[in-house]
């Protein structure tokens, strides 16, 4: 009786977890459906088509017009100097904050963390004005700024907690030693943070990659426009053709997908521990 | 030691290009906004003040009202529909053991690695009332499927869907890592007592997962305020700005209305608004815990 039991509720736990993935996935398995096949097939009452001919001609098109590995390029980039920029800059301001003696430590702890409760879309405006006025918008540095800016909090934040769980004593002997602060923050502290590195560089990429608002306000010109604008710029030639449009969407998805398909074990780890510590 | 570690040049050092970066991409934007939120500036030509004109027009301004309502509709939706929903299938997931739980795991969290630039293309092509997906299930159920999911009075709804499915891994993900959290003894006694699934559900997981829940929520609320991304996309706030988010309709003053004075008046009063949950959220839940 009790074996019975358990088989219907192991059933019922099945079903709940395969509905919950069908939601979660169908749209996007519909999306890859119809990228292969052609605009006119789209018509049908069905759910899914079986296209009569794979048409990979269509990601040609989204790889080639979509300026695919122009924006991949500008997103790798931007995101990855963004990554290194947040790492060094909150691990030095949190062990200044964190460790050192001084009178506004507190003070500009907080102030640097602050930065978390402010919306990002409320500074589109002022910083528009700000870039076009010191000549910065179709720069790197339009993206740049921001996207440290806005990461650099939650890095401070997580690096803040972790500094203060490291002992003291490997700083006072390597103190003893005859080492320099700048050798100690960045030889023997930064090492020891690898973990929290990889937390604050996962939820970073995650932050930055797909971002599009201040990327569209501050940049006209493609020169540094990010991995979105495969998308958000392809209409025109293809505004009628669904399926190109289809394939371009499923290519500017692919990269990050592929990447946490790959990384799925520590980006988990990572967003778990930034997010319930953030 | 005590020398070494308040060298004041040292310290100055190190904080400077933290505080740099805040100073330069976070207060002088706030105190620009500030400035021109007492102007009647357009965008061009020259600014001049104003007083407090654009906030008393902020005050009776419906289509505002109509940004904060969305935005407690939205955080309502995430609090009374998402959450729930990702606990449980949360609580389900960790029940499986194996490759499987990995799976689903990772399947769950998909959505949200992909650009809101997509999700929302992806989302318009759905509510489509030609060839979209949606009315072609509800066809497949025997309705006739000729529903107009973007329509004034479907908006809201419809755009509230894309956003709990799109955000609904990432609260899953973070449920899922505080259940993990728990002490698997607890669970073993309370199988020793003979307690059923849900028994054990809402007396061991509910009660404490109780900082993961205040956590997630305040998260919800705070999300659900700067919403902006995924509306511009897919309605730009329409038809009729019944659609319409703070964040998004500053912009559209701004850029499109070329009100920009007022649009800044807007983003300050948002900014005072989104500090103001955050700290009453987190003194809530403080006073909370503390009782």
């Amino acid at each position: 009786m009790k074996e019975k039991h358990e088989k219907i509720g192991k059933i019922i736990l099945w079903i709940v977890l395969a509905v919950v993935a069908v939601i979660q996935m169908f749209p996007l398995i519909w999306l890859v459906d119809f990228s292969l096949g052609s605009s006119n097939e789209m018509f049908t009452n069905g759910l899914l088509i079986i296209p009569k001919k794979i048409r990979w001609d269509n990601y040609v098109k989204a790889f080639v017009d979509g300026n695919f590995l122009h924006y991949l390029r500008n997103s790798v980039l931007i995101n990855t100097l963004a990554v290194i920029l947040v790492i060094f800059i909150s691990i030095m301001a949190a062990f200044a904050c964190q460790r050192m003696k001084w009178k506004l430590r507190g003070f500009v702890g907080t102030l640097l963390v602050i930065g978390m409760m402010i919306p990002i879309h409320a500074t589109l405006l002022p910083n528009y004005k700000i870039y076009s006025n010191l000549h910065l918008t179709d720069t790197i540095w339009a993206l740049l700024i921001p996207y440290v800016a806005f990461s650099m909090p939650q890095g401070m934040f997580l690096m803040t907690g972790f500094i203060q769980s490291l002992p003291k004593e490997l700083e006072e002997a390597a103190v003893m030693d005859g080492c320099g602060i700048y050798r100690i923050v960045f030889q023997i502290v930064t090492p020891l943070l690898k973990p929290s590195i990889a937390t604050v560089a996962i939820m970073t990429f995650l932050n930055n990659w797909n971002e599009f608002m201040m990327a569209s306000t501050y940049l006209s010109t493609p020169t540094w426009k990010t991995l979105p604008f495969s998308v958000l710029e392809f209409t025109g030639e293809y505004s009628s053709n669904y399926a190109v449009q289809f394939a371009v969407m499923a290519l500017t998805a692919a990269p990050a997908v592929i990447v946490y398909v790959i990384l799925n074990k520590h980006i988990t780890k990572g967003v778990a521990m930034g997010a319930v510590k953030g | 030691m005590k020398k070494l570690y308040s060298n004041k040049p040292v310290i100055f050092s190190l904080i400077l290009p933290g505080v740099l970066v805040f100073l330069f991409a976070v207060l002088a934007p706030i105190c620009l906004s500030v400035y021109y939120g007492f102007t009647d500036y357009t965008g061009m030509g020259e600014a001049h003040l104003v007083g407090f004109e654009n906030y008393i027009k902020l005050f009776g301004d419906h289509a505002f009202g109509r940004s904060l309502r969305n935005s407690l509709l939205l955080a309502i939706g995430f609090i009374c529909i998402q959450h729930p929903l990702a606990i449980i299938v949360a609580a389900v997931l960790d029940k499986l053991q194996g490759k499987a739980e990995g799976i689903f795991r990772c399947i769950y969290f998909i959505p949200n690695v992909i650009s809101v630039a997509v999700i929302a293309y992806l989302w318009k092509f759905i509510y489509n009332p030609d060839f979209g997906l949606l009315n072609n299930v509800l066809k497949a159920f025997g309705h006739p499927g000729q529903v107009n999911w973007l329509s004034q009075q479907n908006a809201i709804w419809s755009v509230l869907i894309v956003l709990i499915w799109h955000g609904f891994g990432w609260g899953m993900l973070i449920y899922y890592t505080g259940i993990k959290n728990i002490d698997p003894v607890l669970y073993e006694a309370a199988s020793i007592d003979g307690a059923g699934w849900w028994t054990t559900f809402f007396r061991i997981t509910l009660p404490l997962m109780k900082p993961v829940i205040q956590i997630n929520v305040t998260m919800a609320v705070i999300s659900a305020l700067k919403q902006m991304e995924t509306v511009y996309l897919l309605t730009n706030g329409g038809p009729n700005n019944s659609t319409q988010f703070a964040a998004n309709y500053l912009y559209q003053q701004a850029f499109k209305a070329f009100q920009y004075g007022y649009g800044n008046a807007i983003g300050v009063v948002f900014i005072l608004i989104c500090i103001l949950a955050t700290v009453a959220l987190n003194r809530i839940f403080k006073e909370k815990q503390e009782a």
